[in-house]
């Protein structure tokens, strides 16, 4: 398939998605000819490639993926950090004193406690060991105030939409500002009023993330 | 390193935002400080496999009950009293802090204070479950499980038992010749009254009903009363290191009362409408 048009299909675990020759993309195996799904989920066939894009999940840390977590568990030398999913994220902290870190003479305490939330970014995961975190970067660090809500991790691009269109839309009809994380939290920072609104938004995504009138649906919802 | 999330750790900004809506005297979903989230019971949802069930979801929590009546040998210090067992447990699916395996001290809490609740309010009259006197009774198992956890499990876990039984159902039985024999026909549980949990949290100086996870997780006291239709308290479990005043506890009775009546209504119409 030499074409932009893109096939879509509800598979489960097993089904053969499609037959001939195609690049397998996520979430599905070659053999022999035959592409197989392995999650339950909607396959999309494109020309590059097939994969499936499961309808629920937990979150699997990339590289350089932006997460927002929470503290849970500090030691001496680096915190431990909630991220939705079934590794912590550690954050060192030489990654946030710099080089010169000391563990007797810097307190872990006076940057992050257990309970703060934190924007951050993934250095480095190899899916053996927890995922190196860090915070210094333009818009990461510690949240001061807003409301953090969840959604499933790969629902995420819907919320975002094409080229950033649906966050503009949520973020102009609510006043409110976003902060997504690729694990699924998702940081809004506005007026009570606005949260709700945003978040009543958000829920309807998570719930129709599968239907393609979803720009107006959401439209109609925070425009009342 | 596995991932084991041990306990519930809220964050810095929600403990923010409960706290400032607090001294407004609102909570964080918009209802007041007396008021329980919307309670969706249903009946009868496990028909070939129970004697009676229910589902019961208060906001986000969700437990699913199940009531079993089989037949056994009475305990030889009341041989002519049936035998009736409450028992909740946490599915692992329930929380992300639960795992699989003995249960822990809140589970085994929750499970004794729901038994409490329908033992001591004398909601089933055990004398007539009795078959022969000494050697064949009625046992009447209530298991409760906990399919989604947000919070305030003492109400979901009572109402979910208690509307169980309510719709429960056992076959009647007749003496031949010494000879016990069980019939086809059913008959309703021998239910007495409907007791009522309602469950409050102390937060700072303020008192709160029907708290969610959070809240829970940050409260400094709670206190658990059952009542009875009569308006008598039948059993009261009081847990976390903080304590009541007097005067709360004056206030907290009452309410008791009045939210006890609602629920009542609520459970009763539920058992109606799905019988």
């Amino acid at each position: 398939m030499k074409t932009n048009s893109i096939e879509r299909k509800y598979v489960v675990p097993g089904d053969v998605v499609i037959e001939g020759d195609h690049n397998p993309i996520a979430n599905v195996i070659k053999e022999g000819n035959k592409i197989i799904s392995t999650k339950i989920g909607m396959a999309e066939i494109a020309y590059n490639g097939v994969k499936v894009i499961p309808l629920n999940g937990t979150y699997i840390p990339r590289t350089d993926d932006v997460v927002i977590g929470k503290v849970v568990e500090m030691n001496g030398f680096a915190w431990e950090v909630d991220i939705n999913s079934w590794f912590f994220g550690i954050l060192t902290g030489s990654s946030v004193f710099g080089r010169g870190f000391s563990s007797s003479k810097d307190s872990m305490q006076s940057q992050f406690k257990k309970g703060d939330c934190l924007v951050a970014k993934i250095l480095s995961f190899d899916r053996t060991r927890d995922p190196l975190m860090s915070v210094s970067g333009p818009g990461l660090g510690k949240i001061k105030e807003g409301e953090i809500t969840y959604i499933t991790s790969s629902k995420i691009p819907r919320v975002i939409g094409k080229k950033g269109a649906m966050i503009k839309l949520i973020e102009e009809h609510t006043n409110c500002h976003m902060t997504i994380g690729q694990n699924g939290a998702i940081l809004l920072k506005g007026t009570d009023d606005g949260r709700l609104k945003a978040k009543s938004a958000i829920e309807l995504i998570g719930n129709n993330a599968h239907l393609s009138d979803l720009n107006d649906r959401v439209i109609s919802l925070i425009s009342k | 390193m596995p991932a084991v999330k041990k306990h519930r750790i809220v964050d810095a900004i929600t403990l923010d935002s409960i706290m400032s809506k607090l001294s407004d005297s609102k909570r964080t979903d918009d209802r007041g400080l007396l008021d329980y989230r919307k309670i969706e019971i249903e009946t009868n949802i496990l028909k070939d496999k129970t004697n009676g069930s229910a589902k019961v979801k208060i906001g986000d929590t969700e437990v699913w009950a199940g009531i079993k009546v089989e037949t056994a040998n009475p305990f030889p210090d009341t041989p002519a009293e049936g035998v009736m067992t409450c028992n909740a447990e946490m599915l692992p699916i329930s929380s992300q802090y639960v795992e699989p395996g003995p249960p822990d001290e809140d589970t085994i809490e929750l499970s004794r204070v729901s038994d409490r609740g329908i033992r001591e309010s004398g909601m089933i009259d055990v004398s007539e479950l009795c078959i022969k006197e000494g050697e064949l009774v009625y046992s009447v198992y209530i298991d409760v499980a906990v399919i989604n956890e947000d919070g305030n499990l003492f109400d979901a876990v009572a109402y979910a038992g208690t509307t169980a039984l309510l719709q429960a159902d056992m076959s009647k039985f007749t003496i031949e010749n010494d000879e016990v024999k069980m019939l086809e026909e059913r008959e309703k549980l021998p239910i007495k009254s409907l007791p009522i949990s309602t469950t409050f949290a102390k937060i700072g100086d303020k008192i709160i009903i029907d708290p969610n996870a959070d809240e829970q997780e940050i409260a400094t006291a709670r206190l658990t009363l059952v009542t009875d239709e009569n308006g008598k308290y039948v059993s009261a479990q009081k847990g976390k290191p903080g304590g009541f005043t007097f005067e709360e506890l004056k206030e907290i009775s009452v309410i008791s009362k009045e939210k006890g009546e609602e629920i009542r209504k609520m459970i009763k119409e539920a058992v109606n409408n799905g019988a």
